[in-house]
């Protein structure tokens, strides 16, 4: 009996050196999830993080971003931009055509008078 | 009590709206480690809770005279640090394609031991093995938010807000093994 009662005792304490310190702990705070301390800690580690002056800092930014003007206006300038150059070109080209036309009709007008000035030479 | 706090919030909210750089400042101030906490919370990273932390701000201070309900700003505060820290995840996820050697090593978080005890180390574990979704959803709970401001926040309903909770706890009590990098 003292034997079986012995054996037991060693299997016991085998298994109960295969638990590493701490066992109940860890088992606790397996089930029952992190506690609100725990959090604690974790907002307590991030706040370190933040460096003196955080919120002037941001408001100077904030300030900063205001004054960059906003992608909207900036693609709107730029459009606008484009649609007066388009608009200068096109009027600049129909100028020049109207001009070379001007020209042309001109020289084929004084072609015309010259032709018609040799045709009366001709005939007297 | 509550109600007191809740109407002098409202009324700083409403200062700040018409530009009061002061209510701004004392906004920022009195929010600014909890929002820190939430950053950190979401993205596990330290070196990201100062730049996603001002960004936050920042943007709360340039859109802050949109906000039609001043009693809803903590809400719409930590809908903002949500927004901006999933944000940032997407990003660093898309760099990480594209550039899966960068510089910056993005995707090393801080090694156990580093940043504070066991128990902070393995809160960071578990919540690194979450989905970011269900990590905003435990970072809003212990901001202290109920299931209808966080249905609110989140865009869905209370009871959606609650199964996604209980399976969101399941998963961090499942990971939350304090000795896991043995």
């Amino acid at each position: 009996m003292k034997t079986e009662d012995q054996a037991w005792r060693d299997l016991q304490s085998h298994a109960a050196a295969q638990l590493r310190t701490g066992f109940a702990d860890r088992t606790l705070r397996a089930a029952l999830g992190p506690k609100d301390v725990t959090w604690g800690l974790l907002r307590a580690q991030a706040s370190r993080q933040l460096p003196l002056g955080f919120a002037e800092r941001v408001l100077r930014l904030a300030r900063a971003a205001a004054e960059v003007p906003s992608l909207t206006s900036q693609f709107a300038l730029s459009a606008a931009t484009a649609v007066v150059c388009l608009a200068a070109v096109v009027l600049v080209q129909d100028r020049r055509a109207q001009l070379s036309d001007e020209r042309n009709l001109a020289d084929w007008e004084r072609i015309v008078l010259v032709a018609q000035d040799a045709q009366d030479f001709d005939s007297i | 009590m509550e109600s007191s706090a809740t109407t002098a919030l409202a009324d700083l909210v409403r200062r700040a709206q018409k530009g009061d750089e002061n209510a701004q400042r004392d906004i920022i101030v009195a929010y600014q480690h909890r929002v820190a906490g939430f950053v950190y919370a979401m993205t596990n990273r330290s070196d990201y809770v100062e730049d996603l932390s001002q960004q936050i701000f920042i943007k709360m201070v340039r859109a802050i005279d949109r906000l039609q309900a001043p009693a809803q700003f903590e809400s719409w505060l930590f809908r903002l640090a949500r927004n901006t820290c999933i944000d940032q995840l997407r990003r660093q996820k898309l760099r990480r394609i594209f550039l899966p050697f960068g510089e910056e090593h993005e995707n090393i978080a801080e090694p156990p031991g580093a940043v504070g005890t066991e128990e902070l180390d393995a809160l960071r574990h578990a919540l690194e093995q979450l989905r970011p979704q269900d990590r905003a959803l435990l970072a809003l709970v212990q901001e202290g938010r109920s299931h209808a401001e966080i249905a609110e926040t989140l865009d869905t309903t209370v009871a959606a807000v609650k199964a996604r909770l209980h399976r969101a706890r399941e998963h961090l009590r499942e990971h939350y093994q304090p000795d896991h990098e043995n």
